[in-house]
């Protein structure tokens, strides 16, 4: 009786032994059938052996070594759980992250949209770089300086309302809601308005579209447009004809200009001939040479006795008007 | 002999002692196996001990439990007291505790009944009726110890787990499942392994020190009680010295 019991006390403790064992080792990924990925990066973050791999958040397995292949690529040796051979595409991506945060490190196989073949054994598979907790805090410190900073401004701008008695007298004023109500009917009966009136404009546009009244008989009727041509192309010939005297008289100009240019014709002689402005100018001096002894000649008659009397009788008759106004 | 200084009487049981235990691996190697006195003995060293051992395992995993929690929720990580109370029994709480309980049990016990056949001259008397009292007596138990020791550990790691279940579903709400889950995915092999291996020289110190103590007892009545006394004190020093070896030990060879 004593070894049954005692048999059963040591059995359970194996158990329990081989039992703790096992599950530790099944979460190491030593029993079961397993295949290899691999996947290099250029930091692996201090990730270890052992460490959990997951596809889709899953645990498919762990990290089984992680190698160095040369100064700035490391390989990254994993065992994948058999199941996942009909899941796992050879482009899908591998990135290492934290469990948590501040969890241990884990890779995340993540799958991509687009088709490709099944992982085999031993592939190597892309890699994402990782997400580095310092770049992001750097990355965070600048966030907080721009929040900062907008805040300081939200806080200046808050102030200045503050202080703003036209702002607060707005606010305080009593009559406000009633006028902005009286606003909002007044704006309603001018939509109301506006309705009406697109409403005619609408009835009009009707209309011109039946063919009624003058702009619609001009839009529908067709021999109206008929007659429209016919205008257009006498306006055309019309054009056309304008055309072709302003051509002649174009030309006329330019003839006048050719004989201008050429020395020929009196306008030539009138505008060009520098001799002809002298004869002219001496013209004119003998034309007033002649003028002042014509006056001389005038008033020496004058007073010759044989006119004198009749200018006397002249001077009289002025007098006379004179007196009389 | 030399003068009965402390440092001597000290170096003289040391010396003692490591004799006491080539004699037990030349005794042990040497044919004439007493199967029936070990299986006996396995009986009354491991199965005796269970309950005791169980008992203090439990409510050790409860109380841990309950006594972290406060902290793990102070850092936010409430979630992670079955792992942390997984890891803590596992590779130190469980195995130093119940050697300590084991030794007080069964080193008291194995010291005063080898005592008291030493004073009341049984072992004499064996050794003329022809029966190798070494092989009978101190073989067998210290095998035994050393034997059942690491199974009592084994079932005490999962009793105080399963205290530590019940302590933390007095607060909070874990499932058996996830508790279970969680406790395994934190343990490792050098988790398990370097915690076990200790226990095997826990019960072999335990019991080589109580036959020793026993088998060389002395000056009559009084004799047994102080080595029964002795042997629960100097094994239990003997525990904690054999922990902080194996666990310099394991970090020399890279398992912590």
């Amino acid at each position: 009786m004593n070894n049954v019991k005692l048999g059963a006390f040591v059995l359970a403790g194996l158990f329990c032994l081989i039992l703790l064992l096992y599950m530790i080792g099944k979460n190491r990924n030593m029993f079961g059938s397993n295949f290899i990925l691999k996947s290099r990066f250029e930091n692996v973050q201090g990730l270890k052996q052992g460490n959990n791999v997951r596809y889709a958040g899953i645990d498919v397995g762990t990290v089984k070594k992680v190698t160095i292949i040369n100064d700035t690529l490391m390989e990254v040796i994993m065992i994948i759980d058999n199941k996942m051979k009909t899941v796992i595409h050879k482009n899908a991506l591998v990135s290492i992250a934290t469990d948590g945060l501040v969890g241990n490190k884990v890779v995340n196989i993540s799958a991509v949209k687009q088709l490709a073949p099944l992982a085999q054994n031993g592939d190597i598979l892309a890699s994402k770089r990782p997400l580095d907790t310092d770049e992001m805090l750097k990355k965070l410190n600048n966030t907080n300086n721009d929040i900062g900073s907008v805040a300081e401004e939200l806080k200046y701008t808050i102030q200045r309302i503050n202080n703003s008695n036209a702002l607060w007298s707005v606010l305080n004023e009593k009559g406000l809601p009633q006028n902005l109500k009286l606003s909002a009917i007044n704006i309603r009966q001018a939509t109301a308005r506006a309705k009406d009136m697109a409403n005619d404009l609408y009835a009009i546009v009707n209309d011109v579209k039946m063919g009624k009244g003058s702009i619609g008989s001009i839009l529908t009727d067709t021999s109206f447009a008929y007659n429209l041509n016919e205008a257009v192309v006498k306006i055309k010939s019309v054009g056309d004809e304008a055309d072709s005297l302003s051509r002649q008289i174009s030309d006329a100009v330019s003839g006048i200009q050719r004989d201008v240019d050429s020395g020929k014709g009196t306008i030539h002689s009138l505008l060009k001939d520098s001799l002809l402005v002298i004869k002219l100018n001496k013209s004119l001096d003998n034309i007033q040479q002649g003028t002042d002894g014509f006056n001389q000649n005038m008033e020496a008659l004058k007073h010759n006795f044989l006119f004198r009397g009749y200018f006397r009788r002249l001077e009289k008759q002025k007098i006379g008007i004179k007196k009389d106004q | 002999m030399a003068k009965a200084t402390p440092l001597n009487s000290f170096l003289d049981q040391a010396g003692s002692l490591s004799k006491f235990s080539f004699r037990f691996l030349w005794q042990w190697f040497k044919p004439r196996y007493e199967g029936s006195e070990f299986l006996r003995q396995c009986y009354v060293i491991g199965y005796n001990s269970l309950p005791l051992i169980g008992l203090t395992g439990f409510i050790m995993g409860l109380v841990l439990t309950m006594q972290l929690r406060p902290s793990m929720i102070e850092y936010g990580v409430e979630s992670q007291l079955p792992a942390i109370v997984g890891i803590s029994v596992v590779r130190e709480i469980g195995p130093v505790i119940t050697a300590l309980i084991f030794a007080g049990k069964i080193g008291s016990s194995i010291g005063a009944e080898l005592g008291s056949m030493k004073v009341t001259e049984q072992i004499d008397a064996m050794q003329v009726s022809g029966t190798n009292p070494f092989k009978y007596l101190v073989v067998s138990r210290v095998l035994a110890a050393t034997l059942m020791l690491p199974i009592l550990v084994i079932l005490s790691d999962a009793i105080s787990l399963y205290g530590s279940y019940i302590g933390v579903n007095i607060r909070g709400n874990t499932s058996f499942n996830l508790f279970w889950t969680q406790v395994f995915d934190n343990l490792a092999f050098y988790d398990v392994l370097p915690a076990f291996i200790k226990t095997f020289f826990f019960g072999f110190a335990v019991g080589i020190i109580g036959c020793f103590k026993g088998y060389n007892s002395n000056k009559g009545t009084e004799g047994v009680g102080r080595s029964a006394n002795s042997a629960v004190v100097v094994s239990s020093i003997m525990i904690f010295i054999l922990d902080l070896l194996a666990v310099q030990i394991t970090d020399v060879l890279g398992f912590n």
